[in-house]
């Protein structure tokens, strides 16, 4: 009998403790949850190239504590690799070019260079990169400054050659500096391919978290997948921010180069505002590289693209290209209202011109997503 | 050979490509000259009687603030552990819809999770492309939370399912977004085996589900977003041992049969199949027509002990439990009192077969169990 009785007292100890457990749990839960209720969610958006991890960095420059020397340090080697990504697609490019372009001759390398691009070029296509010496940035300098590289450079549009090309080109002596540091700018240009999905909790207000709301970003810019299967995720946050390269127009995309990079940065932004789980997402599209772009609209016509192809120029300079931007984000205002099923809105739609390289211009264009998403609470709090 | 040469040439060989592949699939056809329903129809086979009180909801588990993505079983015990939207694991006591471990993650996105043979450990992976292994015995931090034991990196997308090989809690199988599997060996956090990935035979889109063999841990199967079922030998990583067609959606779902000769998948094509892997033919289509409204696409299905009956959850809420053998719906837990309100993200059998679990976005999950002496056979 005694044995029956202890054993059920302790069934019932183990029930006891389970239940103080389960209880514990619970608590633990709402606390987390009721804290996370206060932080605002914010989804990086857009195609690839398109400036997220810019916009990101810039955030972490802006309202984070920046980047520590460590930090600093570890962009070195995506600087150096750049640099010679950057050679080796420049003089594939031009061998091409001289192969196959009616005017071949304007794309012949120099004899004297034809040796240092094809050592060049094949350090370019290794898995890892040597350090950048000061020999190896006097032959990557020579090789940029051939006539025939800056020929092929004109034609970047057509060679996937990346936006920092002549950034990095035109610091080599810096970059290959034994004791080189990359500078705050040089993190900003540095490209290097996004993996997984990256955070980061700021506050726009500055680090005073009480003065205003507290934001997290997410970029999952390094998902080159099936968006659709991981996409509802994403369902209750509060705001997107697609970026949108207008530079590109103009340009293929990496993966097919028979896809024009606008109409795929098109398609995709009509699929985001389809998908059901951001049927009372905020959206706030940036237009971003607009530095890119005010220099190539005046060379380059917008009607190249076919999204763009009922383009007509009206003047020049300063307003030709304020008048290029405008029929852009008409192009995206209509899109954005084609694609917005009738009871959705009601929901928050916003366009700013972006420039994610621009440290004051990103800074205050969140200052305005602040604001806007700010209201937006206090609308649907009945308090405006 | 210039660019434009080759691109030439690409394009005459996937054409070719194309057309065999329309030739097999009508070859494949051709030879299907029945089903396991028309022979066992043929055979006068009856199918299985269900009642609204044969198979009851017993238990909801509340707890998670966000959508249910994922589930499993211990092989032993009553638990269970659950991955949700809100970024966190839960372990729960299946008997007593206890809360045993609360486990917030350091990556939110969760997309998956699984319980070690022995049960001492979990698994789960997601948008960070890394599987994070917690052992359940290890002491909490001041907020109770668990730090993650081990970390298994090396994917280039989004884990989508992981499971553990049955008996040994020292590897583990992973599927992802970049079109691979991978076998993992957690002692030492290393991979053991890539499945497909640059090899001609591997998944040609994101690999979604996986099963290994319980008759023959060996082996195991893919489903991907190449509408494709693939079968995998561990110990032959450079291809897989047969491909498996037919269905003309996102393979969701994957799971071998208990006798370990088959194995079921769940498409978004609205339909789940069964193969044969001796034979690599298809054996039978589970599908209800739903007059002109498109069909609601499978997420995940589970098999009863005995093989018999299919269970299979549905995007629009349904969660149908099908007769294998007669390919007709016997039951639809979605039309049951107190049954989910959303989608059924995922759902799992006991190890003793005396239990389902269902996971939904409607943030719970519930344990279904068998009414009066019936049991799941």
């Amino acid at each position: 009998m005694g044995l029956v009785c202890s054993r059920s007292r302790r069934f019932r100890e183990a029930d006891a403790e389970e239940n103080a457990q389960d209880a514990e749990i619970e608590r633990r839960i709402e606390l987390e949850t009721k804290a996370e209720k206060h932080i605002q969610k914010l989804l990086l958006l857009g195609a690839g190239e398109s400036g997220k991890s810019t916009i990101f960095k810039q955030i972490k420059l802006l309202f984070q504590t920046g980047f520590d020397e460590a930090e600093l340090k570890s962009y070195i080697p995506v600087v150096h690799a750049n640099v010679y990504q950057t050679i080796k697609v420049l003089h594939d490019g031009s061998k091409e070019l001289a192969q196959n372009d009616f005017d071949s001759s304007k794309y012949v390398i120099s004899n004297e260079n034809q040796d240092i691009g094809e050592k060049l070029s094949e350090i370019g296509g290794r898995l890892d990169y040597p350090r950048l010496t000061k020999e190896l940035a006097q032959e990557i300098e020579t090789l940029w400054e051939d006539a025939a590289i800056q020929e092929t450079y004109a034609r970047g549009n057509e060679l996937q050659v990346p936006d920092c090309a002549h950034y990095f080109m035109e610091n080599l002596e810096r970059l290959s500096d034994a004791n080189y540091v990359p500078t705050k700018e040089d993190v900003l240009y540095a490209r290097v391919r996004t993996t997984g999905v990256v955070e980061i909790q700021f506050s726009p207000v500055g680090e005073n978290k009480r003065s205003g709301e507290v934001y997290r970003l997410f970029d999952v810019g390094g998902q080159r997948n099936e968006r659709r299967k991981w996409i509802h995720l994403f369902e209750g946050v509060t705001a997107v921010i697609f970026c949108a390269a207008i530079s590109e127009y103009d340009q293929t995309l990496y993966e097919d180069e028979n896809k024009n990079r606008m109409m795929e940065t098109k398609e995709l932004f009509e699929w985001v505002l389809r998908q059901p789980c951001f049927e009372k997402t905020s959206f706030m599209l940036f237009l971003n590289k607009f530095d890119i772009f005010e220099k190539k609209v005046l060379n380059v016509p917008l009607n190249v693209c076919e999204w763009f192809k009922d383009y007509q120029p009206v003047s020049t300079g300063k307003q030709e290209i304020e008048h290029a931007y405008e029929f852009v984000k008409k192009k995206f205002e209509e899109l954005y209202f084609q694609s917005t099923a009738p009871d959705c809105v009601d929901r928050v739609f916003k366009i700013y011109q972006a420039t994610a390289l621009d440290q004051k211009l990103v800074k205050k264009t969140f200052k305005l997503v602040d604001e806007t998403l700010r209201r937006r609470n206090l609308f649907e709090a009945g308090l405006l | 050979m210039s660019v434009t040469e080759l691109k030439e040439r690409h394009l005459a060989a996937t054409e070719t490509v194309n057309s065999l592949r329309e030739r097999l699939k009508e070859r494949r056809l051709s030879l299907l000259d029945t089903d396991i329903a028309g022979y066992a129809r043929s055979q006068g086979r009856s199918p299985v009687t269900f009642g609204p009180t044969d198979l009851v909801c017993c238990r909801t588990l509340q707890g998670h603030a966000g959508k249910v993505y994922s589930l499993d079983w211990t092989s032993e015990k009553n638990r269970i552990v659950s991955a949700s939207q809100d970024g966190r694991l839960i372990v729960w006591n299946a008997l007593t819809s206890q809360k045993t471990h609360a486990i917030k993650l350091p990556c939110a996105w969760v997309m998956t999770c699984a319980f070690s043979p022995t049960g001492q450990s979990v698994a789960c992976g997601g948008l960070d492309s890394v599987c994070s292994l917690f052992n359940l015995n290890s002491p909490t931090d001041r907020d109770g939370n668990l730090a993650v034991s081990r970390m298994l990196s090396g994917h280039k997308g989004y884990v989508s399912s992981c499971q553990y090989v049955p008996d040994e809690d020292t590897h583990l199988i992973t599927g992802s977004g970049d079109q691979t599997c991978v076998l993992w060996d957690i002692t030492t956090g290393l991979r053991t085996s890539v499945f497909g990935g640059e090899f001609q035979s591997g998944h040609t889109a994101d690999v979604l589900s996986i099963s290994i063999n319980g008759s023959n841990s060996r082996m195991f199967v893919s489903g991907s977003c190449d509408s494709t079922a693939r079968l995998w030998d561990t110990r032959v990583a450079s291809r897989a041992v047969q491909t498996f067609h037919g269905h003309q959606g996102d393979v969701n779902t994957v799971k071998f049969f208990p006798d370990g000769n088959r194995f079921g998948t769940g498409s978004d094509d609205g339909t789940c199949r069964l193969f044969d892997i001796r034979t690599g033919h298809q054996l039978q289509v589970y599908h209800r027509q739903h007059g002109d409204n498109e069909a609601a696409h499978v997420t995940s299905i589970a098999f009863s002990m005995s093989g018999r009956l299919l269970f299979a959850g549905y995007t629009n809420g349904d969660c149908y439990v099908w007769d294998t053998l007669l390919a007709k719906v016997v039951l639809n837990l979605g039309s049951l009192q107190n049954t989910h309100e959303g989608r059924i993200s995922c759902l799992g059998l006991s190890a003793d077969g005396s239990a389902l679990c269902t996971g939904s976005w409607d943030t719970n999950l519930k344990i279904w169990a068998f009414g009066g002496y019936r049991r799941v056979n």
